[in-house]
């Protein structure tokens, strides 16, 4: 436990967790446990509806009228899955955990950005109030309301970015101490 | 470790399972039976609008390409006994379908394919439908064909709902087993 403490205060020089956390280093590690199994079962879920089906996905990515019918849509809709399967492997294992947090905030926050676009769209085009927009993101988990899926989008943000910038883990497969 | 050292390690694992995911959806798109080419080009093809806007070509015995035929139109395609593709879902040909139309999902078409592909003639003209006007599954999947060689591709936008407006007669269940 001290030898954590030492390592969260002096040898990481990262930011640490993005909100203080009362109780001690256990109780950190807990909650970072925690965060990772969430990330883990939402991407992994969603690679699983996904993967496979690259026409149907490069349909729901389109619909976003960001990115035209091509070869970047089609590539993007056969491997983005994977990288979402592998990235929750990597948080749920330990293994290359960092890397795969990254990539994890780094995809919230596109989808965070890609959603509102399409939200402001309809609501422009349609005049709909944000409460009733309800499409389905192409994320994997059918229609649901903008506002619900971009709530959704911010903790899992949060909770990446929170396990990104930890600065040390436990509970990796292989390693008796974090 | 420093927290350099920490970023430039997160990157670098990052790229690798970049790399990972990408390596492994190409394999099992390649060997998947719902893979696609990921270079594959869908405009390019001739369309005819038979429905709204006449453009010269276009009766739908003679064209090459797309042609986007009216209800009336369909009706004699189906009548006539030409193959006919519902481009819907599985569950959706299940709960009612246009008489004698095969089930070929856009987005699952390698499966069906299998099972549809044979039983088309690349002269021969070819109904597609799908949910009605604002689904466009159907032209997707006449974009499809058209690559793979078949030229007389009949697209009816008003799809089950118009037909089901209509009141005609709807076939339920799975599809057939064709011989």
């Amino acid at each position: 436990m001290g030898m954590s403490q030492q390592a969260d205060t002096n040898d990481s020089g990262l930011p640490g967790l993005l909100f203080e956390i009362p109780g001690g280093e256990g109780r950190r590690q807990l909650l970072l446990l925690a965060f990772r199994v969430v990330l883990a079962a939402v991407f992994i879920y969603a690679a699983l509806q996904k993967a496979g089906k690259p026409l149907l996905f490069a349909d729901e990515i389109g619909m976003y009228g960001i990115l035209g019918l091509g070869f970047l849509l089609y590539l993007i809709a056969i491997v983005l899955p994977w990288i979402e399967m592998f990235c929750g492997l990597a948080l749920l294992t330990g293994i290359f955990m960092r890397g795969a947090a990254l990539i994890l905030a780094s995809m919230n926050l596109v989808f965070i950005v890609v959603i509102s676009y399409r939200t402001v769209g309809i609501m422009a085009a349609e005049g709909i109030p944000l409460r009733q927009i309800y499409f389905d993101c192409g994320c994997g988990f059918g229609p649901t309301y903008a506002w619900k899926k971009l709530i959704e989008d911010m903790i899992l943000l949060v909770f990446s970015g929170t396990v990104f910038f930890s600065p040390s883990y436990r509970f990796i497969a292989g390693r008796r101490k974090g | 470790m420093t927290a350099d050292m920490k970023v430039k390690r997160a990157i670098a694992q990052a790229a690798a399972l970049v790399l990972l995911g990408t390596v492994a959806g190409l394999v099992h798109n390649g060997f998947s039976a719902n893979g696609i080419n990921p270079f594959r080009k869908l405009d390019g093809v001739p369309v005819y609008d038979n429905g709204e806007k006449p453009l010269g070509k276009t009766d739908p015995e003679d064209h090459d390409g797309i042609c986007y035929v009216s209800f009336e139109e369909f009706r004699e395609i189906v009548d006539a006994g030409y193959p006919v593709l519902d481009s819907r879902t599985s569950d959706e040909y299940e709960s009612g379908h246009v008489p004698g139309a095969m089930l070929c999902d856009y987005f699952e078409m390698g499966r069906h394919f299998e099972m549809v592909l044979p039983r088309l003639s690349p002269e021969e003209m070819i109904g597609i439908y799908c949910s009605g006007p604002r689904c466009d599954d159907s032209e997707m999947l006449a974009r499809e064909l058209y690559n793979m060689g078949y030229t007389r591709l009949c697209v009816f936008r008003g799809g089950m709902a118009e037909w089901e407006e209509a009141g005609l007669t709807l076939e339920h269940g799975p599809e057939k087993a064709w011989e």
